[in-house]
């Protein structure tokens, strides 16, 4: 058996069910490496271990008897500081909401144990999801398992810097403006937005209501899908859900690409956003290996990521504003001082600002639908840097930008992010895989097909 | 948009007291917002609806 750390949920799953391994050793293994590890990473801001180990016991009871809860049972999960878990604060990394108990589970959580996932506690994010690495909150921010002097991404860094890191094997993370997607491209592990409505959100502190996400975080693709397919469906008390009947997000994964049409917008790297030469050359060797696999592999124009990221930004700060305006006005020195900059915002946008956003929208889902009228997924660049220096402010502020991301919040279209490669630091570099409406089958098909001739799934940071 | 301009619309936002103890944070939030819209392209066609859109009866 592999080492516990690097273990798939797949794998673990079925060692679990097979009464191979017991589900309270592989929680006690997590749980020692994060006591080692997690002073250098800062993925979490509460580890619930006791609470883990009395779920492991359980459920190694439970397996042993033969009663399997469902295809997670005994797989520990890692979950984003601002999805309530019943018991255990909601602070959404900010002095505001320290003492913010939750009394229920978030729907997802609430799917995850159903499905037999213990909870390890709650991770690291940038302050309410939005900003960027901050040192004035009462935690520190989450570090990058490459080098842990560099930033990990985000908003959901725990998340993404504790799977890369061996310290869980699967994470819940949201995603408004790519926050799944980021820490995924920055610590070079598989993060996916699905389409909008796909998964709950009932139970999750909001950013933005109609651009809001939760999505899985794993080092696999497979195990990316096993989650997804644990989390999704509807829920009639969450007004986004969708009603879309559930799929089987797995059915494709080793299908291969032989005859897929890929659709790659070289426009967001080349030309809207020119990106590093490193993220660049990845990408090209991205598509010339689906063309080898063989897909067809075609080129696809969509609006400019300006104008992507301009309607994101107002629709985002606009519906932000309407949650956070009360207590930016009676107390905005709880706030750091990013994410004050960033959550204020919204009261110098107009409700003109909002409704030219939320009209050009519509229009933005009719090209993307046109380009799917022509390809069965795109291939896009993700982040266009590797991760910059985490203290190194400028940089930061320079590069988070750089991305693209956004225009699938703005659609509302499944899209997932994962490793291309290593730039020569020895940090990740990305791509991006995008679908049409509740096709994440697709999705994950293509992502499958560059994970297997790539062995992205075999690539660990050095942490030990 | 000017500085007076700035503390006046803070002001009917709810943020004077932002303005008083982080002056420098309100007009950055105000920079950010500024000139965001003028990047997004204004239809051309007067009746172009919103997403999302208003459906009676499918949720809740």
């Amino acid at each position: 058996m592999s080492e516990l750390h690097w273990m798939t949920v797949e794998a673990a799953a079925r060692a679990i069910a097979a009464k191979e391994l017991s589900p309270v050793d592989l929680t006690k293994a997590l749980l020692d490496r994060i006591e080692r590890l997690d002073p250098r990473l800062n993925a979490f801001i509460r580890i619930d271990g006791d609470a883990a180990m009395a779920a492991a016991l359980a459920a190694e009871t439970e397996a042993q008897s033969g009663r399997l809860r469902g295809p997670l049972h005994g797989v520990p999960v890692g979950i984003k500081d601002i999805i309530n878990v019943a018991g255990l604060p909601t602070t959404c990394h900010s002095k505001v909401l320290q003492d913010n108990m939750a009394t229920a589970d978030a729907v997802c959580v609430e799917r995850l144990r159903g499905a037999g996932a213990i909870v390890l506690g709650k991770l690291s994010t940038h302050e309410f999801a939005i900003g960027g690495p901050s040192f004035d909150l009462p935690w520190p921010p989450a570090r990058n398992p490459w080098n842990t002097d560099h930033h990990p991404g985000g908003s959901s860094s725990g998340s993404g810097s504790g799977v890369a890191a061996g310290l869980f094997p699967m994470a819940l993370g949201t995603d408004t403006g790519g926050s799944v997607r980021n820490p995924a491209s920055c610590c070079g592990i598989v993060g996916l937005k699905p389409t909008y409505g796909l998964v709950s959100r009932r139970g999750v502190f909001p950013l933005s209501f109609t651009l809001d996400h939760v999505g899985p975080m794993t080092r696999t693709v497979a195990d990316n899908a096993l989650m997804l397919q644990a989390i999704a469906g509807h829920d009639p008390r969450d007004p986004g859900s969708a009603a879309a009947a559930q799929g089987h997000y797995g059915a494709a994964l080793d299908r291969g690409i032989r005859g897929l049409r890929v659709g790659f917008v070289h426009h967001f790297h080349e030309i809207d956003t020119p990106a590093n030469p490193e993220v660049t050359a990845a990408l090209e060797h991205v598509a010339r290996s689906l063309q080898v696999e063989g897909a067809e592999v075609r080129t696809i124009t969509l609006p400019s990521l300006g104008e992507f990221g301009a309607v994101n930004r107002v629709i985002l700060q606009s519906e932000a504003w309407s949650i956070h305006g009360p207590w930016l006005s009676e107390r905005p020195g709880d706030y750091g001082k990013l994410g004050r900059q960033r959550l204020m915002a919204g009261a110098f946008m107009s409700a003109g600002d909002y409704m030219l956003a939320s009209r050009r929208r519509l229009q933005m889902i009719a090209e993307v639908e046109a380009a799917f009228r022509e390809v069965d997924v795109l291939l896009c660049a993700s982040s266009m840097d590797p991760a910059c220096r985490i203290e190194d402010t400028a940089e930061v502020e320079r590069t988070y930008p750089r991305q693209a991301r956004t225009p699938f919040n703005v659609t509302g279209h499944p899209a997932l992010a994962m490793m291309a490669g290593l730039s020569v630091g020895g940090l990740p570099v990305s791509v991006q895989f995008v679908g049409r409406y509740f096709d994440e089958a697709t999705v994950f098909q293509a992502a499958r097909a560059w994970e297997r001739v790539a062995g992205t799934d075999k690539k660990h940071p050095p942490i030990v | 948009m000017d500085k007076e301009a700035i503390e006046v619309l803070a002001r009917r936002s709810g943020l004077a007291r932002a303005l008083a103890e982080f002056p420098e944070d309100v007009i950055a939030a105000a920079k950010q917002a500024a000139d965001v819209a003028q990047k997004i392209k204004r239809p051309t066609d007067p009746v172009a609806e919103p997403w999302p859109p208003m459906k009676a009866g499918t949720t809740l």
